[in-house]
């Protein structure tokens, strides 16, 4: 199994310009990894773009937060370990999707539809959060 | 993020191209807002060059929606590729965004 694992990261600023390099490393990744299903890897980017937003716009102090995204990809699945340095967050993932007229709230819903792990909790180098997002592959029922 | 602009019969049609996402969503709401000021109240947004959008292009286009039927216009969605309309689906948003395969399909009728 740990021959079979492939590991891709990224460091850097959490702050709007740095989105790019989030879709870059996925498109890597699609590109390096031609046994992964194209839908698979274009629902986990929606889901991890999603879950980087979400650090970007609420993560405090607002500009100065790192992040590291280190994405590995197995042969059952494709996970994202995100660890940003702000503030301890708590989030409610259960929080449904909001009503078709609201101009915001849908990430979070939409991030956990795509995905069959979420979870964020404080850093175990005891400051940040390591945000953990899993799909599993093969199974496209998360649709 | 750029946009291409034209008219087509009574509608204008928008056309934004690269992602539609966290960064570039204000930048489109207020376009649609611009011409819906203006006057423009029929609205198509044409997806073909929209790479990726993310809830936040999800917002603004809500956002545009309700800003033309406020004036008395609507906004329509042509041209979406495999992602946009997935977001759209999985969102729910589908109905109200239906998306139109072209954009002659989106603005038939005005």
């Amino acid at each position: 199994m740990a021959g079979d694992e492939r590991v891709y990261r990224l460091e850097g600023f959490a702050v709007p310009a740095e989105l790019d390099r989030v879709h870059e490393l996925i498109e890597r990744v699609g590109a390096e990894e031609l046994r992964l299903d194209s839908t698979d890897l274009m629902l986990f980017e929606m889901a991890v773009v999603e879950i980087a937003n979400n650090v970007v716009e609420h993560g405090r102090p607002a500009g100065e937060v790192r992040w590291q995204l280190i994405l590995t990809v197995t042969a059952e699945a494709i996970t994202a370990d995100l660890y940003d340095s702000g503030e301890v967050v708590s989030l409610d993932f259960a929080r449904a999707m909001p009503e078709e007229d609201a101009e915001s709230g849908r990430g979070i819903p939409l991030a956990k539809s795509l995905l069959d792990e979420i979870s964020v909790g404080p850093s175990d180098s005891g400051s940040g959060n390591h945000w953990r997002l899993l799909r599993r592959l093969g199974a496209s029922d998360a649709e | 993020m750029e946009f291409e602009e034209r008219t087509r019969g009574t509608a204008s049609v928008l056309a934004p191209r690269g992602k539609l996402n966290l960064v570039t969503a204000p930048a489109v709401k207020a376009k649609i807002d611009e011409l819906v000021a203006s006057g423009s109240p029929r609205i198509v947004v044409d997806l073909s060059e929209v790479t990726f959008m993310d809830s936040s292009g999800l917002g603004a286009l809500i956002g545009s929606l309700k800003s033309a039927r406020q004036a008395g216009g609507d906004m329509r969605i042509a041209a979406a590729g495999e992602q946009v309309r997935a977001v759209l689906k999985l969102t729910n948003l589908d109905r109200i965004l239906a998306p139109h395969d072209t954009v002659e399909d989106a603005s038939r009728g005005w």
